[in-house]
């Protein structure tokens, strides 16, 4: 039996790919266009964020803003997307939601979120998505995959906790009733980063090509 | 389709003076009571709780002219109650009750500023609104073509997302895994993955969403 064409087109991530290609996608990552793939996969999972709030929640902490699986899907942005299409992903999400369209958590839209006095959280979504897709890249070839890659969800879920509580204090609240009013969400983030890290191994499994890119 | 209907919930038809106004203008008074309401306070307390107290005034009339119900005012405010309960004691104790009113006034009347704005347009407006607000930027090496696209595309995909998870409730269901979150919300990614890549090489058959000379 013989192949008929060369097999070095990197089909696992688990063996660290050559430095050489790798540097040079590297240093035109910048300049790098993106395919119909990977708008699709932005626009898809841009969508999943839109539509993680539409099915029902878990309700968690007093009133207020419901648990969904949105950060879940925030994060997850970041573990299999990567940096620059997580972002994008997680960007064309708040854009969409802050010109009107209802779908931002409890189906609330438009400029008024900015205003309302959770807005650190919708901001920190972006900065959030952007740490872990900054670290999924390197976590994701690790040796300890599934640590490395909870260590990049945790990262991204400080940030947002920490974009949230500057949200608050910024809208008029003292600085431990902020921090008293986000720790609420904290043990159900903790859950869902755990959630989030198995789907994504899961995902890395069975789309091997997802976050590391082809060599063309 | 479910997913559709949910994407217009948030528009009110209506032939009101305010439905008939401009896109552009609406965003234009919507930015202007944001500025007001943000810059006010600064002057001083007075003019701030004078200022903010009256743009309220303004936009409530604005709310009920727009032929929109109590209901919906009550909505938008319930999501923040809380928040705004924290907000309004702390301003409260710390500068008094006029600084803590003017805070909560201008959060209330920019919030229900922008629901008025949503609620008086209709989507497909308000993505033309976006493609126009994009298009100049293709000067600095933007491409809109390609982010209409995308917009499109995300768009698209909503009612196949909502779709996913209510077939994988009801398989987890099937099997009394209903309270397992992994049974809930795994195959629900992963048949989305699936889909944005089934539909990114469709994309690439047809030459659409690939970069231009490359």
């Amino acid at each position: 039996m013989s192949f008929s064409r060369p097999v070095d087109e990197t089909l696992s991530t688990s063996t660290p790919l050559s430095d050489a290609p790798n540097n040079k996608d590297g240093l035109r990552s910048r300049r790098v266009r993106w395919g119909a793939m990977d708008l699709s996969l932005i626009a898809v999972f841009a969508a999943l964020l839109a539509a993680s709030i539409a099915v029902p929640g878990i309700n968690v902490g007093p009133a207020g803003v419901a648990i969904t699986l949105q950060t879940l899907v925030v994060v997850l942005c970041g573990l299999v997307l990567g940096f620059a299409r997580g972002t994008a992903a997680v960007g064309l999400y708040v854009l969409l939601g802050l010109i009107g369209l209802p779908i931002f958590s409890g189906f609330r839209a438009g400029p008024a979120v900015l205003a309302s006095p959770s807005a650190g959280y919708i901001i920190g979504f972006i900065f959030g998505a952007a740490t872990v897709g900054l670290l999924a890249t390197w976590a994701v070839r690790s040796r300890w995959r599934a640590a490395a890659l909870f260590a990049a969800a945790m990262a991204g879920t400080v940030v947002i906790h920490l974009s949230g509580i500057v949200g608050f204090v910024i809208k008029g609240m003292s600085l431990p009733t902020a921090m008293l009013a986000d720790v609420v969400f904290l043990p159900g983030d903790i859950l869902k980063n755990v959630l989030a890290v198995i789907i994504a191994l899961s995902l890395h499994r069975a789309f091997p090509d997802l976050l590391l890119r082809r060599s063309k | 389709m479910r997913g559709q209907a949910f994407l217009v919930a948030g528009y009110v038809p209506g032939t009101s003076v305010i439905h008939r106004l401009s896109l552009g203008i609406k965003a234009l008074l919507l930015f202007s009571i944001a500025v007001l309401c943000l810059a006010s306070p600064l002057v001083s307390t007075r003019v701030g709780v004078l200022t903010t107290t009256l743009t309220l005034v303004v936009v409530v009339v604005g709310h009920f002219l727009a032929g929109l119900s109590w209901q919906r005012m009550w909505r938008a405010v319930r999501m923040m109650l809380i928040f705004l309960v924290l907000i309004m004691g702390y301003q409260w104790w710390q500068h008094g009750p006029w600084v803590a009113w003017s805070v909560i006034a201008a959060i209330l009347a920019t919030v229900l500023a922008s629901n008025i704005l949503t609620a008086s347009t209709p989507v497909d407006e308000l993505l033309d609104g976006l493609a126009a607000l994009v298009m100049p930027l293709k000067r600095f090496g933007a491409d809109p073509e390609r982010f209409s696209l995308t917009v499109a595309l995300m768009l698209r995909s909503i009612p196949f997302v909502i779709g996913a998870f209510a077939d994988v409730r009801d398989a987890a269901r099937a099997r009394g895994l209903e309270r397992n979150l992994l049974a809930r919300s795994l195959p629900v990614v992963i048949a989305t993955v699936g889909y944005a890549r089934a539909t990114g090489d469709a994309l690439a058959a047809r030459g659409l969403g690939e970069p231009e000379s490359s």
